[in-house]
């Protein structure tokens, strides 16, 4: 199995994450990446993809398995010559198995393009969003895992995964809080982390040593 | 201050399928490179509608390919996008590099369908560009129209500074030269037009004299043609998502209802191998996992098994599907529907009853019919049947004869495979009699008449099991047919029409019939009253265009029809239309 770690930019962050499935399955068509493909009836390619993103949220740090025998420098090669625009690819890793990404990945990070502030979290954290044209309230205070700082941004850990919080979700407390103006499009994920034994470890540094 | 970018992307994340407005397909062609002049394709429906638009998809490369010259596009928001345009004052600008459509030199609509024309207008509204011609200064580009409604370009004609009658692959581009050396020159509006009109298929109003003859535009040599090989790959699903090879042009049947037939004629076909090349080419350059082949009755086209033995091993190998779409029940071969994927066999015998198909030259014959038979042996369960309705000189009986013809199928079905189960569905269309056809004097149905036939079959389709039964809407086609066949009037309805409200009519759930209504009666019509009968020696608004097809030809069939005869196919030799004038007939 190998797993490649591309982007989520510019033009792409509005493609959705099922438009995005169709995507890939033909940069890997034109890419002529060996992929195999399932059994049955209409076979598909063995793409596995880690959790969709939300529309307009930016990312530098998106996972894709690919069931392909062939060599992992050669597909990053070939995957980055043939994708779109805000699509490419950094990263190739070899797995001996399936990470299972949608399974096992259970936390992201997201800048937030204000400068970093110390985030109380000790009685919780209520936000309150549109959704289907209906304002909705929520406690949130235990899906957000961190408050970081990075490069004088702030970066906050959030739920991913069966458990989640959309980024975006925040702008209407965050903004209110410090006030911003910053919209979806203004945030951008840079890591994403499997849990192991309740640890959380970095997308990049649980592939490398996945045996 | 906000940059247009910015401001964009605030509104992106408002509206529904935001990836509709971004661009950013693969196989854009360089938009970084030189340009003289550059030409913003229009299609005034939405993104996934207008992208499977493979008419837009040649052009558009024709252009690209072009030293010097850039083609963009651009599709019509869809309601909620058009809202916060408007909001936030953003003008409509094209997909590539966001360019206001304004600051084009040329922008070039493509017209298929008459109940797009408001959303012509709609998205002339959004670009900030005065409707009529004769509004327009030399500040703003020059508005083109193509596509198949320039069959009759007199309901849009106003709207526009010139309409390309035909194939637009050499015209438009030289159009675009025209216009872009003219602004160098310093030329003004008329002096430009003046040069367009030399171009063939170009139709310019404002310089446009009584007598004169527009001669429809053909591409001289099909074959070689350019063709968009590397094609956009859509940012969302698109309604036709896949690798479109168009096999030929024009339809050899002669159905006298059909526009397309008779429109696209001379009949020139592509060779299988120059296809086989360029649905490979398509599919390695664009990724697609499906190649459909496109012309107006697939199955008639001489190089079919070669076509279909030079991909079979392609297709198989980089798991890609071949469709295989509008077979004629006459053409239909049993080794056609072994390898395909069995969900379901379409076919269009369109009238109930031998008499009418042959008074409207469907060569269709009840043998035929039967033959679908072996379709069934070959593992078919579900089938489409297409017809139309209201065609001239049509009586109930012919109405009883769809639903004779599916009692004949589950009886067929049911001798093949020894069970019932048979899926059928009745889809019946309204006829509408269109400019360029031997029924363009017809008179259509009145709408009762729709509503109570449309009732009439429902019912007796009812009483067999296993029929579902679809029909159009009736009031979508009365306007449909007063417009086809409508006069330079009809542009103030249309106008009237979108200042009301209407646009996106081609949407069920969008259509506001008592707005048309009320159009027609501002503008003092009653849209009964353009679709009626025309009288045969009246003149007609669309006689000025010569597309090849004589009006003697068409009075000829006309009359045939009324008498009952068919006219053969012209694979089996020519029938003297007319059309070969402007270009060979590849097939006889
Ligand atoms: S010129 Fe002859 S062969 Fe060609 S379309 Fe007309 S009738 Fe058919």
């Amino acid at each position: 199995m190998l797993v490649l770690k591309y982007e989520k930019t510019a033009r792409a962050c509005f493609i959705s994450h099922i438009d995005l499935l169709k995507h890939t399955e033909r940069t890997i068509r034109r890419a002529e990446i060996p992929v195999k493909f399932s059994n049955g009836y209409s076979p598909h390619a063995l793409l596995f993809f880690s959790a969709p993103l939300a529309l307009g949220v930016s990312s530098k740090a998106e996972y894709l398995a690919i069931d392909a025998d062939m060599s992992a420098s050669e597909l990053l090669a070939r995957y980055n010559t043939s994708c779109a625009e805000g699509l490419k690819a950094s990263k190739v890793f070899e797995c001996s198995k399936n990470p299972n990404l949608q399974g096992k990945v259970v936390a992201s990070d997201y800048i937030f393009p204000i400068k970093y502030h110390d985030i109380d979290l000790s009685n919780g954290f209520e936000i309150e969003y549109v959704r289907k044209g209906e304002t909705k309230k929520e406690e949130v205070g235990s899906k957000i895992f961190a408050v970081k700082n990075v490069d004088g941004k702030l970066c906050l850990c959030l739920a991913t995964g069966n458990t989640n919080l959309r980024p975006d979700r925040l702008l209407g407390m965050l903004n209110a809080m410090f006030g911003a103006n910053m919209k979806a499009t203004d945030i951008v994920k840079v890591a994403q982390y499997f849990k192991v034994d309740d640890r959380l470890i970095e997308a990049d540094e649980y592939l490398d040593n996945l045996e | 201050m906000q940059s247009f970018d910015d401001k964009l992307n605030s509104i992106l994340l408002n509206v529904e399928k935001p990836a509709r407005y971004v661009g950013g397909e693969w196989n854009t062609p360089d938009m970084t490179k030189h340009r003289e002049g550059d030409f913003c394709f229009c299609f005034p429906e939405v993104y996934e509608i207008g992208m499977s638009n493979l008419g837009v998809a040649i052009l558009y490369d024709i252009i690209n390919k072009e030293p010097g010259f850039v083609a963009e596009r651009c599709y019509a928001p869809w309601h909620d996008m058009g809202e916060e345009m408007r909001k936030h004052d953003i003008s409509l600008f094209s997909l590539e590099t966001r360019k206001p459509l304004k600051d084009f030199t040329v922008v070039g609509f493509s017209v298929g369908f008459e109940l797009l024309y408001t959303n012509v207008l709609y998205m002339f509204d959004l670009a900030g560009i005065p409707f009529r011609a004769k509004d327009r200064d030399e500040s703003y580009p020059i508005m083109l129209a193509g596509g198949p409604c320039s069959v009759n370009p007199a309901p849009f004609a106003d709207f526009f500074d010139v309409i390309v009658c035909g194939e637009g692959e050499v015209a438009d581009l030289a159009i675009l030269k025209i216009v872009t050396e003219g602004k160098k020159q310093g030329l003004s509006k008329s002096e430009i037009l003046a040069r367009i009109k030399n171009v063939q298929g170009a139709y310019v109003p404002a310089l446009h004299k009584d007598g004169e003859t527009v001669v429809k535009a053909v591409i001289p040599d099909f074959e070689n043609a350019p063709y968009p090989e590397h094609p956009l790959v859509p940012n969302i699903e698109a309604v036709h998502d896949r690798a479109t090879v168009e096999l030929y042009r024009g339809c050899a049947s002669g159905c006298r209802f059909c526009q397309a037939g008779f429109w696209y004629r001379p009949i020139r076909e592509r060779s299988a191998e120059r296809c086989v090349a360029l649905a490979k080419e398509m599919v390695e350059s664009a990724g697609f996992d499906e190649i459909s082949l496109c012309s107006l009755s697939t199955s008639d086209y001489t190089g079919l098994e070669q076509l279909e033995e030079g991909l079979s091993a392609f297709c198989k190998e980089k798991n890609v599907n071949l469709s295989l779409p509008s077979l004629r029940i006459s053409s239909f071969k049993p080794e056609m529907a072994k390898d395909v994927k069995k969900n379901s066999l379409t076919f269009a015998p369109e009238a109930g009853t031998q008499r009418l198909r042959d008074v409207i030259n469907k060569n269709v014959s009840e043998e035929e019919i039967e033959k679908i038979a072996v379709a069934f042996e070959a593992g078919y369960e579900s089938i489409k049947l297409y017809f139309m309705m209201g065609l001239p000189t049509e009586t109930d009986e012919d109405l009883d004869g769809i639903v004779e013809i599916c009692k004949k199928l589950k009886w067929l079905y049911y001798q093949k495979r020894h069970k019932r189960g048979l899926n059928i569905s009745v889809s019946c269309a309204v006829f509408i009699p269109k400019p360029c056809t031997p029924f363009q004097w017809e008179a259509q149905i009145s709408l009762e008449e729709m509503h109570r036939r449309q009732m009439y079959l429902r019912e007796r389709l009812r009483a067999v099991k296993g029929v579902s039964f679809s029909y159009h809407g009736a009031e979508t086609s009365v306007l449909e047919g007063a417009l086809a066949r409508g006069d330079e009037k009809l542009s103030y309805v249309v106008e009237k029409a979108y200042k009301l409200g209407a646009k996106f009519d081609c949407w069920t759930e969008y259509f506001k019939w008592d707005v048309w209504q009320k159009a027609f009666a501002e503008c003092g019509l009653k849209m009964e009253d353009c679709v009626g009968a025309i009288d045969t020696d009246k003149a007609l608004p669309w006689d000025f265009i010569d597309t090849g097809v004589s009006k003697k030809y068409l009075l000829a069939q006309r009359n045939l029809a009324y008498q009952g005869i068919t006219t053969k196919n012209c694979r089996e030799g020519c029938n003297g239309c007319g059309a070969n004038k402007l270009g060979r007939c590849t097939i006889c």
